[in-house]
């Protein structure tokens, strides 16, 4: 659904040798959703990405460079109990440590299939670092044209485990693998 | 039908203190056996909710009833046939009393020391007695296992010695 709202992929039809795009986040409109399993159900909710350094290069992907900062304490599960519990000295331990960090190491766009890619990276969360690969897509809005790149939006997805962080808390009752699925919208810088 | 108790009855306050916790209490082990074995998702949190409400509203109601008692003694309890069953009921009746102190807080201080709120009646948050610590957490619902175990070990000495005594007893925890 949300693909189709969003229209179809970016056509790299940019001119030939094109400097990488420096961008800015809009962080009202980003989020990071994740889920994870608890007993026959799940806990859903969203963190806010605090901020953004984006600089993408539609030709090589290798040089775009992506690092990203969460707000813990903002994190918001789908009940009152779990966001507590998340943002708690047992799992996330907000007010010790506030952000969770992302650093892309390595972006190595999908040959053929538009303007897909796999980013690793490094993750640090409750201080702890640990390598994450994420699956990125990169939409432009409906309706713009092809080759439009002035205000896009970039789709992840991918997980982590909780116990590789420390994040263990309540590990009787709620899932090792948290889902991720992050929406980043970002706008050309001038 | 008096409120207050005599030198040979019980008063109805007194009664109705006494049987409204003997179902709360029997009531609340078998939720706790059950909500600590279960498989917790969304459709059975509120089962703890429950548990911590009754449970406040138990220790409430013995708070009530040891006030109640220095306000209007109950009677002595009627000799048994045998001494060393006045000994075994003085001592399940002195249990009751600590138990039903410490079961509740031990509960309260464990839930408190996970780092969540203690919401009773999806309302009242109550405050934590005990510093979010796994330690103090782990260290709580250890006595409250035990204590619980012990508790229900007196509820069926109490009960049993109740059904065996052919003396008026229970019929005047019932009738006054």
């Amino acid at each position: 659904m949300f693909r189709a709202i969003l229209a179809l992929v970016l056509i790299l039809a940019a001119p030939a040798v094109a400097a990488p795009l420096v961008y800015t986040l809009d962080a009202e409109d980003s989020r990071v959703g994740f889920k994870v399993p608890f007993g026959p159900d799940q806990i859903t909710g969203a963190m806010p990405v605090r901020s953004a350094e984006i600089t993408l290069d539609f030709e090589r992907a290798a040089r775009s460079k992506v690092s990203v900062s969460l707000d813990v304490a903002r994190a918001r599960a789908n009940f009152p109990f779990a966001t507590q519990a998340m943002t708690g000295p047992k799992v996330l331990d907000a007010a010790n440590h506030p952000t969770i960090t992302f650093v892309a190491t390595e972006i190595i766009a999908i040959q053929g299939v538009g303007a897909k890619a796999r980013m690793a990276g490094d993750i640090t969360i409750r201080g702890v670092t640990r390598p994450v690969v994420l699956d990125a897509e990169v939409f432009r809005p409906q309706g713009s044209a092809e080759g439009e790149r002035g205000r896009l939006s970039v789709y992840m997805t991918g997980a982590v485990a909780r116990s590789d962080f420390g994040a263990t808390g309540w590990s009787d009752l709620v899932g090792d693998e948290v889902t991720l699925d992050i929406l980043v919208r970002i706008d050309l810088a001038e | 039908m008096s409120a207050l108790n005599t030198e040979s009855s019980f008063g109805w306050v007194t009664r109705a203190i006494h049987w409204a916790m003997a179902l709360g209490v029997i009531a609340m082990l078998g939720l706790g056996s059950y909500i600590a074995r279960m498989e917790v998702g969304m459709s059975n949190l509120w089962l703890f909710g429950l548990h911590k409400s009754i449970g406040v509203v138990l220790l409430a109601l013995l708070i009530l009833r040891l006030i109640w008692h220095l306000a209007s003694p109950p009677p002595r309890s009627l000799p048994a046939d045998t001494p060393w069953k006045d000994s075994a009921a003085r001592w399940v009746h002195r249990s009751f009393y600590v138990l039903l102190i410490a079961v509740p807080l031990s509960g309260w201080v464990g839930s408190g020391a996970s780092g969540l709120d203690v919401v009773i009646f999806e309302r009242f948050t109550l405050p934590p007695l005990a510093p979010t610590s796994e330690a103090w957490e782990s260290s709580a619902f250890a006595v409250h296992f035990v204590l619980t175990k012990l508790l229900a070990l007196c509820v069926v000495l109490h009960v049993a010695g109740a059904l065996t005594r052919r003396d008026g007893t229970l019929r005047r925890m019932v009738r006054g």
